[in-house]
C-alpha cells in the first residue's frame, strides 16, 4: 500500500526531514500512555520494545482470585451450651458458636477475656431451630363413654385397641412397621379381671370364653380394619355425615369401606405377581409386545374402514352429532348437556309466550336417566336445525328441465382453456395406482362399456363420472370384504379351537356355509347405497360378488366354524350381539339422518344375528 | 471468605447440622470403630480382639493393634463377642470400646492409655491404676454417645449397653441404633434392604423409613470368618498340604519355586504365645489371601453349574506368597472358597466342618427377609439393596449377588447400592451414625442422663425403636 511517504517519494518531495519530524512527534505520544506492566522485571519489559508483546499478558492483579479480606483479629469461638426446645427434659449439650461480640466498645484483649468468664457462664442458648421437625401424627381420639357406646368389638379388647393406637401414633401410620412391631401381650391384671366372673370354671374354659382370644396373631389387614373402623365411627360421631365437606366425606367413605378380605386377596395377588419366575416374566413381556402390535394393526384397520364408510355414505354425517356422540359418553357430560338444553328450552318458551311446545322439557326431567337425556338431545337437535337453518335465498334459478332445454350449465369455477370431452373421460379411467387403473378397466369391460365413448357430451361425462365413482367404491368394498373375510376366518378358527375338537365334519361344512352367508349379507348390507339406482351396475356388482366368492369358498371349507349343536356358545354370541346392538342404540336415536348410517354400520352385527336366527329356523 | 468446593466442609445450615461433638461407636466382631460425629471416617479403628496373659496376680489384658500382634510369652488372643453375634464378655468388651474411644478421641483426659495399666504388662501397677481410674473423671463426661448394635440384639444386651455408657463412661446423652439403618443412611437411603457381610456374621436387614422391620432381620454365620475357614480347609485338602505360617514366626525367608517347600529360618521363642495368638496371626495372612486371591464366581449360575468350573479353570490364576516364602498360583480353587456364601452345598467340608445349612446362604437370607415384609413395601425395598461389610469387598462379590437376586426376583427392579470406596463399604454403619448424630433434629432423640436415672435402663426399649 502506498503510504504518505511513498506519495511524497513519487512527488519528489524531501522524505528525510519530515519523516524524522513525525517520528519525533509521535514518540512521546505513544510512550506516555504505556503503563508499566506490573510483575515483570524492567529488563524483560524493555525487551518488548514499543510494540505490544506477542503474548497477551494478564496482570496478576486482574486475575480472578478471592480476595483475602482482613476482617480484623481472629474471631473467637466458644462452646456454647444450649437446650433443645423439642425436648421435655433440659438436656444441655454444647456446640461451637461464634462468640458474640462484646457489648462494650472495649476491644482490649484482656478485658474481653475477663468478660468471657463473667458473662458466658449464665448464658444458655435455647435452641428452637429444629423444633419444626418434631411433628406428632394426627390421631383420632375417643373417650371411655364413646368407646363403650360405639366402638366395642367382640374381637378386640379395650386394652389391645389402645395398644394399637399407641403403635400407630409411635410409627406415624407406617403400617408395615406397625405390623412388624405388633406384639400385644395382654397384661396379667386385665385378663384376670375378665376371668373373674368365671373364676369357678376351670381356667382353660374361662380362657376360651373370653370375648377375645389373647395374643392371637393379627394380620396387617386386621389391624387396619380395626383402626379404620374406629376412625370412621369417630368421624361420623364428631361430624354428622351430612355436614362433612367433600374431603371429609371422601376420607370417611374410604375408611368405612375398607374391606380386609379384599385387601388380603389383593396382597396375595401382588405377591404372586412378584414371585413369578423368569419364564413367566418373559412370556408376559412377549405377550404385551404382541398385544400392542395387534392393537396397532386393529387401529389401522379400523381407520381404513372408517375412511371407506365415510366415502360410502354420500351425505356427510352430521358432524355436530357425531362429535356429540363421543363427548356424551359419560353421564356427567350428559347431565351438563341436559342442563344446557333445558336453559335453551326455557328461554325459548319465554319468548314464545309460555305455550309449552311439543318437545319442551320439564324441570322434573333434570334428574333423568342418560337415555331420556338422549331423547332430549334428539329433540333439541331437530329444533336446533329448524331454528338455525337460514331460509334459502331466492336466486333466479332455472328449473332442471329448462336447463336441459337451453343447455345451460352452471359451474362453480371454470378452468381456462379448451378441453376435449374425451380427454376428460379418459382421465377419469385413470386411478393413482396402475393396479387400480386395471381393475377399473376390467370392471368397465364387464359392464360392457367400450374404451372409447363415441359422443362424450357433458351429460355423458357426468353419468360416466358417477359410474366411475361407484366403480371405485365397489373396488374398495371388495378390498375391505376380503380383509374382513380373513378376519372372520381367524375368529372362526379361534372359536373352533375354543370349542375343542367337538365339531364333526358335517358341522364344519355347515359352519363354513354359515360364515359365507354371513359375509354375503354383510356385503349386501354395506352395498345398499351402491345398488340404489343404476340397475346395470348393480348387476355387475352382484356378478362381481359371485366371482369374488369363488376363492374364499374354498378357503372357508377347511376353517371349521362353531358346531351347530353348541347351544352354550350360541347364547354367548347372542349376548354379544345384543350388547353390540345396545351400544348402537344411542347413535341410532341421535338423529334420523344418522340412523340410516348407524344401521349400515351395524350391518355386520345385524347380519350375524340374522344368520343365527336362520340357523335356529333350520334347526 | 470461603469458596465452597469438594474439600471444604458443607455449611451446617445446608444439611440442618448442629454438631455437639458427639461420639459414634460402632463395635464389630473384627474391629471397633469410633470417631466424632460429623466426620467422614472413624478416627479410631481398633481391633475387637484383645490379648490376655495369665500371671500369678490374675489375668492381664492388652488392647490395641500393637499389643495384640506382639508375640509376648503366653499371650492368648480372645474376642468378647459370642457366637450368636451378641457380646458375651461384657467386662472386656467395655474395655475394648473404651480403649477405642480414649486412645484416639478424647485423649488423655481420663488417664493416659499408656499409663492406665490397660496396656501395661506390669501386674503391680494394674490395681493401683484401676482405682485411680475410678476416682478420675469419666471418659465421656461431655460427649453424647451414639452406639450401633446388630439387628438381633437382645433387650438385655441393649440395656447393658446403656448402663455401660451411663454408669461407666458418664455420657450425658446416649442413643442406640441398628447397624442396618445406619448403613442405609450412609448411602442416603431411609428404606431398603441392607446386606452386611462382616467377619462373624452376615445379616440382611429390611429397613423402612429408618426403622428396622424386626421380623425380617436375618443372620447367618456365613461371612468373613467362614471364608477364612474355607481357605484353611482348601490348604489342608490340597496335596501336598499347603503350610500356613504366620509372619511372626518367620525370621527370614529365601525365594523358592512355586509349590516348592519353603526355606525360611524360623524364630525361636523361649516361652511362645498361645495357640489362639497363632491362629489370630494366621487370620491376618488369610485376610491378605482373601484380598488378593479369592474371587467369587460372578455368575450367571452357580460355580458348580454346567461348564462353569471349566471356564474358571481356563482363566489365568493368581499367585500368592506365604510369609515363609512358599508360593503358588491359585487356579479355580480360588472360586471355590467363597462359593459357600451363595451355594452352601458347594462348600468345602470335613469331619469338623460340616456343610453349612442351605438356609444360611445369602440369597436365601434375602428371600427370607423380603418374605417377612408387607407385600406393598417389597418392590420399593428391592430397589434399594445396600451392600456393606468388609467381606463384600471380595472380588466380584457384587456381580454374583446381583445375579442371584435377579434370579429370585425377575419381575421387580432390583438395584444394588454398593459404595465404591473401601472405607465407605467397611465403615458404612459408622458413617451413617456420624451423619445422624450431627443433625440438629437428632438432638431431641437422645436419652439424657436424667431420663436414664428416672426411668432406668428399660428406657432404651421405648426410645430406640
Ligand atoms: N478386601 C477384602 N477382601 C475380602 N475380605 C475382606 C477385605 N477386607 C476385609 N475383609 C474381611 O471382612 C471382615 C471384616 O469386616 P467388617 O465389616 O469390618 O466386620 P465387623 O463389622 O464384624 O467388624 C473380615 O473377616 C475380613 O477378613
Ligand atoms: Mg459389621
Amino acid at each position: 500500500m502506498a503510504s504518505g511517504r511513498d506519495v511524497r517519494d513519487m512527488l519528489g518531495l524531501s522524505v528525510g526531514g519530515d519523516a524524522q519530524k513525525t517520528a519525533v512527534q509521535k514518540r512521546p505520544k505513544t510512550t506516555a500512555p504505556t503503563r508499566r506492566i506490573q510483575g515483570v522485571a524492567r529488563e524483560v519489559a524493555a525487551l518488548y520494545g514499543e510494540r505490544p508483546p506477542p503474548v497477551a499478558i494478564f496482570e496478576e492483579k486482574k486475575a480472578y482470585r478471592a480476595k483475602r479480606q482482613s476482617t480484623g483479629p481472629a474471631k473467637r469461638w466458644v462452646q456454647q451450651s444450649f437446650t433443645n426446645q423439642a425436648r421435655i427434659d433440659d438436656l444441655m449439650l454444647k456446640h461451637w458458636r461464634r462468640k458474640p461480640a462484646p457489648q462494650s466498645a472495649i476491644t482490649n484483649g484482656e478485658d474481653s477475656a475477663m468478660e468471657d468468664t463473667e458473662n458466658m457462664e449464665p448464658f444458655i442458648e435455647s435452641n428452637a431451630e429444629f423444633l419444626k421437625y418434631n411433628v406428632e401424627p394426627e390421631m383420632p381420639t375417643f373417650t371411655d363413654e364413646e368407646y363403650d357406646a360405639h366402638l366395642r368389638s367382640s374381637d378386640w379388647s379395650r386394652e389391645e385397641t389402645d395398644y394399637l393406637f399407641q403403635l400407630v401414633a409411635a410409627f406415624s401410620y407406617r403400617w408395615a412397621v406397625i405390623w412388624d412391631r405388633y406384639d400385644y401381650q395382654p397384661s396379667a391384671n386385665s385378663s384376670l379381671a375378665v376371668q373373674e366372673p368365671s373364676i369357678n370354671g376351670d381356667s382353660s374354659q374361662a380362657l376360651a370364653a373370653l370375648p377375645f382370644a389373647p395374643s392371637k396373631t393379627r394380620t396387617l389387614e386386621d389391624l387396619k380394619a380395626r383402626f379404620y373402623e374406629i376412625s370412621a365411627k369417630l368421624m361420623k360421631l364428631h361430624i354428622p355425615e351430612v355436614q362433612m365437606d367433600a374431603d371429609q366425606y371422601a376420607k370417611y367413605e374410604m375408611l368405612a369401606k375398607f374391606d380386609p378380605a379384599l385387601e388380603r386377596t389383593r396382597k396375595t395377588l401382588a405377591s404372586a405377581l412378584m414371585n413369578r419366575n423368569m419364564d413367566e416374566v418373559k412370556e408376559e413381556e412377549f405377550l404385551l409386545a404382541e398385544l400392542q402390535r395387534i392393537n396397532m394393526a386393529a387401529n389401522r384397520l379400523d381407520a381404513e374402514r372408517e375412511e371407506l364408510r365415510s366415502r360410502l355414505e354420500a351425505p356427510v354425517p352430521n358432524q355436530q352429532v357425531a362429535a356429540g356422540l363421543t363427548a356424551f359418553t359419560s353421564s356427567q357430560a350428559l347431565q351438563a348437556l341436559f342442563q344446557q338444553l333445558f336453559q335453551q328450552d326455557r328461554s325459548k318458551k319465554r319468548a314464545s309466550g309460555g305455550a309449552p311446545g311439543r318437545l319442551s322439557l320439564a324441570g322434573s326431567d333434570i334428574l333423568a336417566t342418560p337415555t331420556s337425556a338422549q331423547h332430549a338431545q334428539i329433540a333439541a337437535n331437530r329444533r336446533q336445525s329448524m331454528a338455525t337453518l337460514p331460509p334459502p335465498t331466492p336466486i333466479r334459478n332455472l328449473s332442471p328441465q329448462e336447463e336441459i332445454r337451453y343447455n345451460v350449465s352452471t359451474h362453480d369455477r371454470l378452468t381456462s382453456g379448451v378441453t376435449f370431452g374425451s380427454d376428460k373421460l379418459l382421465k377419469m379411467r385413470q386411478a393413482k395406482s396402475n393396479v387400480q387403473t386395471q381393475k377399473i378397466a376390467a370392471a368397465l369391460q364387464q359392464l360392457g362399456i367400450s374404451d372409447l365413448i363415441s359422443i362424450p357430451t357433458a351429460r355423458v361425462a357426468d353419468v360416466f363420472e358417477g359410474l366411475i365413482g361407484k366403480v371405485g367404491k365397489l373396488l374398495d368394498v371388495r378390498k375391505v370384504r376380503e380383509k374382513e373375510e380373513g378376519e372372520c376366518r381367524v375368529l372362526e378358527s379361534m372359536k373352533a379351537r375354543l370349542n375343542g375338537g367337538g365339531g364333526a365334519d358335517g358341522a364344519q361344512v355347515d359352519g363354513a356355509a354359515d360364515g359365507e352367508k354371513l359375509m354375503k349379507d354383510e356385503i349386501r348390507d354395506s352395498q345398499e347405497d351402491v345398488e340404489d339406482e343404476d340397475e346395470d351396475e348393480d348387476d355387475a356388482a352382484r356378478e362381481d360378488d359371485a366371482d369374488a366368492y369363488g376363492e374364499p369358498d374354498d378357503v372357508d371349507n377347511d376353517v371349521d366354524a362353531d358346531a351347530e349343536g353348541d347351544d352354550e356358545d350360541e347364547d354367548a354370541e347372542g349376548e354379544e350381539d345384543s350388547r353390540a346392538q345396545s351400544v348402537r342404540q344411542p347413535s341410532e336415536s341421535m338423529s334420523t339422518r344418522h340412523i340410516s348410517a348407524g344401521h349400515k354400520r351395524s350391518a355386520s352385527v345385524l347380519s350375524q344375528a340374522s344368520t343365527k336366527s336362520s340357523k335356529r329356523v333350520r334347526k | 471468605m470461603n469458596i465452597p468446593n469438594s474439600s471444604t466442609a458443607p455449611n451446617t445450615n445446608e444439611y440442618a447440622g448442629d454438631e455437639v461433638s458427639a461420639i459414634v461407636l460402632d463395635p464389630g466382631y473384627n474391629t471397633t470403630r469410633a470417631g466424632f460425629a460429623g466426620e467422614d471416617v472413624p478416627k479410631s479403628v481398633c481391633p475387637s480382639f484383645y490379648g490376655q496373659t495369665d500371671s500369678d496376680s490374675g489375668p492381664q489384658y492388652l488392647f490395641g493393634e500393637n499389643a495384640i500382634h506382639t508375640p509376648t510369652a503366653r499371650l492368648g488372643i480372645k474376642n468378647p463377642w459370642g457366637s450368636d453375634g451378641i457380646v458375651e464378655d461384657w467386662e472386656t468388651a467395655t474395655k475394648i470400646w473404651e480403649y477405642a474411644i480414649t486412645s484416639r478421641l478424647t485423649g488423655t483426659k481420663p488417664t493416659d492409655p499408656a499409663k492406665n495399666g490397660l496396656n501395661d504388662a506390669n501386674g503391680d501397677s494394674m490395681e493401683v491404676d484401676i482405682e485411680a481410674l475410678e476416682n478420675q473423671e469419666k471418659p465421656l463426661e461431655d460427649s453424647p454417645l451414639l452406639m450401633t448394635e446388630p439387628g438381633w440384639n437382645t433387650v438385655k444386651a441393649r440395656e447393658k449397653y446403656l448402663e455401660i455408657a451411663m454408669e461407666e463412661w458418664g455420657t450425658p446423652a446416649y442413643y442406640l441404633h441398628k447397624t442396618g439403618t445406619l448403613a442405609a443412611f450412609a448411602s442416603g437411603k431411609a428404606s431398603g434392604i441392607i446386606i452386611d457381610v462382616g467377619a462373624s456374621h452376615t445379616s440382611v436387614t429390611p429397613v423402612l423409613d429408618g426403622m428396622v422391620l424386626r421380623k425380617g432381620v436375618q443372620k447367618s454365620p456365613l461371612a468373613g470368618n467362614f471364608v477364612s475357614n474355607q481357605i484353611r480347609l482348601m490348604f489342608k485338602q490340597s496335596s501336598p498340604e499347603i503350610p500356613l505360617t504366620p509372619h511372626f514366626m518367620v525370621n527370614s525367608k529365601t525365594q523358592v519355586d512355586a509349590g516348592a517347600p519353603s526355606q525360611a529360618s524360623m524364630k525361636v521363642f523361649d516361652i511362645p504365645p498361645l495357640d489362639s495368638f497363632r491362629r489370630h496371626e494366621e487370620e491376618r495372612v488369610l485376610t491378605e489371601f482373601k484380598e488378593s486371591v479369592v474371587e467369587v464366581w460372578p455368575g450367571p449360575g452357580r460355580f458348580s453349574n454346567g461348564t462353569n468350573e471349566e471356564i474358571a479353570k481356563a482363566q489365568p490364576g493368581r499367585p500368592f506368597e506365604m510369609p515363609d516364602g512358599w508360593n503358588q498360583v491359585f487356579g479355580s480353587e480360588r472360586f471355590r472358597v467363597a462359593e459357600g456364601l451363595f451355594d452352601p452345598a458347594a462348600a468345602l467340608h470335613d469331619a469338623d466342618n460340616p456343610i453349612p445349612k442351605a438356609d444360611h446362604c445369602i440369597p436365601r437370607l434375602v428371600q427370607q427377609a423380603v418374605s417377612h415384609v408387607d407385600v406393598d413395601a417389597r418392590p420399593m425395598l428391592l430397589q434399594n439393596i445396600v451392600v456393606t461389610g468388609g467381606s463384600t469387598l471380595l472380588y466380584k462379590f457384587n456381580d454374583r449377588l446381583n445375579h442371584e437376586i435377579n434370579t429370585i426376583y425377575p419381575s421387580t427392579r432390583n438395584k444394588l447400592i454398593a459404595p465404591g470406596p473401601v472405607v465407605e463399604r467397611k465403615y458404612a454403619a459408622w458413617i451413617g451414625g456420624s451423619i445422624l448424630a450431627s443433625l440438629g433434629s437428632f438432638h431431641q432423640l437422645w436419652i439424657s442422663k436424667k431420663e436414664y436415672e428416672e426411668h432406668g435402663a428399660n428406657i432404651v426399649e421405648k426410645r430406640c425403636r
